[in-house]
């Protein structure tokens, strides 16, 4: 004889988990942005040791001031202007958007080692942050500066459009899809257990 | 599971790709981006007359105030990443279809209250326009794509001895 399933009056589990992420999300944010000094701390040290290691010739200081990350360059502004470089600045929050956005989703999961995942997960996405940063100061310099200050950079023609695909890349996809993917990652057992659940 | 990813990461990355081509911008992007804005300002005409649509561009007739709907901004990336994810998860055919259908519909119409949100947050302040052009918006519709996801993935029909990720009375969470 069937037996009848038993449903749980209210909400499905995704539903409330759906309405978790919309609660957390103010929260997260505005520690984000609140902290964004301190947060945004390793990826603008990586930005850093990854302009100063590969582009070294042309990077000659980055600062970082609050969520803007300034790279002071070895390019003049122009043949006819004595002295003087160029220094581009990057807000780093750009490409740090998906930080608030996966914080909320691990907390609204309410899955056990919360802190061990987000520490994991923020540690996989300062690399895709940095990415954005770097790729938005070479954008900078080797595609959307003036032509004299073009020139002085030495990229060819399929390395600006290298850095306009990385730059693309950087801030249209990586940023909303790296959290996204990390967090999947890290709550399969979570997804399961929403897959099984009986719908309300 | 890491199939699927590296199968998701990959077809993300060429559609990604073509949607840059000059091919696909003046096919695609381009008409797709100008029927966003004409679809959202004759949503805001239905309220609000003194709205027109010039290409991309929605503009005030009252007090001239206009955005311009750009890469990021016209749902076509978050679209791609909805696509790729449903075409790389193992499912049959005809809930691959009939889940883009209805995901690119809910990814498309949070998108057009995105694109009417923001021109009148606009209007309104400019500050608070930026912060929800640039961060909110952008996570908002993400979350969005990742529900569409998680919702299709739970309507698929389960096939006996599939290898499933641990079962639900595992204590510790699965990491990757």
């Amino acid at each position: 004889m069937a037996v009848p399933l038993i449903r749980p009056r209210g909400l499905s589990p995704l539903a409330r988990f759906v309405l978790s992420v919309l609660a957390f999300l103010p929260v997260t944010f505005a520690i984000w942005y609140f902290a964004a000094s301190l947060i945004l701390w390793p990826p603008a040290l990586l930005s850093e040791w990854i302009a100063r290691g590969g582009f070294g010739d042309i990077v000659r200081a980055v600062d970082q001031n609050g969520a803007t990350l300034a790279f002071t360059t070895a390019l003049k502004p122009g043949q006819t202007v004595a002295g003087g470089v160029i220094t581009v600045d990057v807000n780093m929050l750009l490409y740090a958007f998906g930080l608030p956005l996966f914080a909320a989703l691990t907390v609204a999961a309410r899955e056990p080692h919360r802190a061990r995942v987000l520490a994991l997960g923020y540690a996989v996405l300062v690399p895709a942050i940095a990415w954005g940063i770097v790729a938005d100061f070479l954008k900078n310099i080797a595609i959307t500066a003036p032509i004299q200050v073009v020139t002085q950079t030495g990229f060819s023609a399929w390395q600006r459009e290298a850095i306009a695909f990385a730059f693309q890349f950087g801030s249209l996809i990586l940023p909303a899809v790296a959290p996204a993917v990390v967090w999947v990652l890290t709550h399969r057992a979570f997804l399961e257990r929403i897959r099984r659940a009986p719908a309300a | 599971m890491i199939r699927f990813f590296a199968f998701f990461i990959g077809l993300l990355a060429l559609l990604f790709g073509l949607e840059l081509t000059p091919w696909a911008q003046d096919w695609f992007v381009v008409p797709w981006t100008t029927a966003l804005a004409r679809v959202s300002t004759w949503l805001v005409a239905l309220a609000d007359g003194g709205v027109v649509a010039t290409g991309k561009v929605i503009r005030s007739t009252t007090n001239g105030f206009a955005v311009s709907i750009e890469a990021g901004c016209n749902g076509v990336e978050a679209t791609i990443v909805l696509l790729a994810a449903m075409i790389a998860f193992p499912a049959p055919w005809k809930h691959k279809l009939l889940g883009l259908l209805a995901g690119i519909v809910a990814v498309q119409g949070l998108n057009v209250v995105r694109v009417i949100s923001l021109f009148y947050l606009g209007q309104w302040n400019r500050e608070v326009f930026e912060w929800a052009h640039l961060y909110v918006w952008q996570a908002l519709i993400m979350l969005d794509v990742l529900i569409v996801w998680l919702i299709w993935v739970r309507t698929l029909p389960r096939v006996e001895g599939t290898r499933d990720p641990p079962p639900p009375s595992s204590p510790t969470p699965a990491i990757a």
